[in-house]
């Protein structure tokens, strides 16, 4: 077996992100919306980085890769902190 | 058919519209400056609320629409979490259940069967529900669709039909000749066509400006707060009667109404994690940053509505710019006074609930059919009277 997760959050292989760049995904975005990859629950801080090498070594347009908009919270917090 | 019909943006409605033109025969390319569903559809909720539409001819688009979603997942063999939940309007206030029982009143007239139910009936389908809720609107026909899912399926299946599809792509202007539109030029190559489809949402006023056409599309800014994955939580589709104000009283010139337009949606994800919104408010087209105020509010929403959310974990927190028109209507049909242009935008936060409809009546308008339900109503010349 030669595939590996990238995304254990959300339980994504490097094969289904070849895949989704195969599919015309260029940005770490783009993956994301397609297999969910940094959807979870570290919000991409682990798998963001080896998403963009990933895409660097592949899309080869000389730029770096679009990546996720970074958004609060900075770490998961409970809505009753929030609001408090 | 041999039409050439180009389609420019590729969200829940530009993929619907290029999908349905495939499907009758039309080459068809779809042309998006970034990514499928990489906008508005990206950056949404998941609900076919039918029951929360504008009685008339929105609401006539919406009940057909949920026609098509029920064989939608077989038709294009995706799974798109299509799932029949029902759907729900909470009522906190007198002053609410008055304006709902209206409203209700107005939807049973349009044909669909919503009942008003008392708050223990409520919170039997709902037991999280606060004991403050005095009542609810119940439809058992409310869905819920993966947004992005539905946007890619739609692509994918245009693609095996023959469509191409350009991504990476931004499409700066229309090329004209005398009175009509013969394709487009994208990054100083012209590419024309029999027609051309503008599906670009809140950007689509750029593109027909000039042309000396006002598409009168404003983007009003929402905002979502994602939960951490939960078990099963909610069984329907929420709205407050918050919401429902908030969305049929839209007017940017209204200075007394609440500035962030927060009333509550929620809903579970496939993933289980929550979707809980939203806000509505008119801040042009580049101040799409989170505001913390706004998370405080949907938050004291969501925390009133079901208090054990107190104790759940916030992941995220994103915005989308939907787009507005005056009087929440979407834009559907040819531009009068030229050829070979049209416009499919201005959906608001039904673009979800209208696509399939969306899609499939441009077409037929596009390749010159009579389409199935009269689109006039929905006309771009309904403007300028």
């Amino acid at each position: 077996m030669n595939d590996m997760i990238i995304c254990r959050c959300e339980g994504v292989f490097l094969s289904e992100i070849l895949g989704a760049i195969e599919d015309g995904a260029d940005s770490v975005p783009g993956v994301k919306k397609r297999v969910r990859v940094g959807m979870g629950y570290c919000q991409g801080r682990v798998c963001q980085p080896i998403v963009r090498d990933i895409l660097g070594g592949r899309v080869g347009t000389g730029k770096n890769p679009v990546l996720q908009r970074a958004q609060p919270p900075v770490r998961p917090v409970r809505l009753g902190e929030i609001v408090r | 058919m041999n039409d050439k019909v180009i389609v420019v943006g590729a969200g829940l409605i530009g993929t619907s519209t290029a999908y349905y033109l495939a499907k009758s025969g039309a080459h068809v390319t779809l042309i998006d400056a970034k990514d499928i569903a990489s906008g508005t559809s990206g950056a949404c909720d998941r609900a076919i609320m039918i029951q929360s539409k504008k009685p008339g001819p929105t609401l006539d688009l919406a009940i057909k629409s949920a026609e098509i979603y029920q064989d939608l997942e077989k038709e294009l063999e995706v799974h798109l979490e299509y799932r029949k939940s029902g759907g729900m309007i909470i009522i906190e206030t007198a002053e609410e259940m008055k304006a709902m029982e209206g409203m209700v009143e107005r939807q049973q007239k349009a044909g669909i069967d919503v009942k008003l139910i008392s708050g223990e009936e409520a919170r039997v389908r709902e037991p999280a529900l606060s004991k403050n809720i005095i009542g609810s609107t119940w439809w058992e026909n409310d869905a819920e669709v993966n947004p992005l899912k539905v946007s890619f399926a739609f692509a994918n299946a245009a693609r095996r039909l023959g469509a191409k599809v350009r991504l990476g792509a931004p499409v700066t202007r229309l090329l004209t000749e005398n009175n009509r539109v013969t394709g487009v030029e994208v990054r100083g190559e012209m590419l024309y066509a029999d027609a051309v489809v503008v599906a670009m949402g809140v950007w689509t006023p750029m593109l027909l400006k000039p042309l000396g056409v006002d598409v009168p599309i404003i983007p009003r800014l929402g905002q979502i707060l994602v939960s951490e994955r939960l078990p099963p939580f909610l069984h329907t589709g929420i709205l407050s009667a918050a919401y429902i104000a908030s969305k049929l009283n839209g007017d940017p010139d209204d200075e007394t109404a609440d500035p962030y337009g927060v009333g509550l949606a929620i809903g579970q994800t496939h993933s289980g994690s929550l979707l809980i919104g939203g806000s509505r408010q008119f801040v042009g087209y580049n101040n799409t940053e989170t505001n913390p105020e706004v998370t405080r509010k949907i938050g004291e929403t969501a925390v009133r509505t079901f208090p054990q959310l107190a104790n759940v974990r916030i992941i995220r927190a994103f915005t989308g710019l939907r787009p507005y028109t005056p009087d929440g209507m979407p834009i559907l049909g040819p531009v009068d006074g030229m050829d070979g242009i049209y416009i499919a935008a201005g959906h608001e936060g039904d673009g979800v609930a209208l696509a399939p409809i969306s899609g499939e009546l441009m077409a037929q308008a596009v390749l010159g059919e009579e389409p199935e339900i009269d689109i006039q109503a929905f006309s771009m010349s309904r403007f300028k009277r």
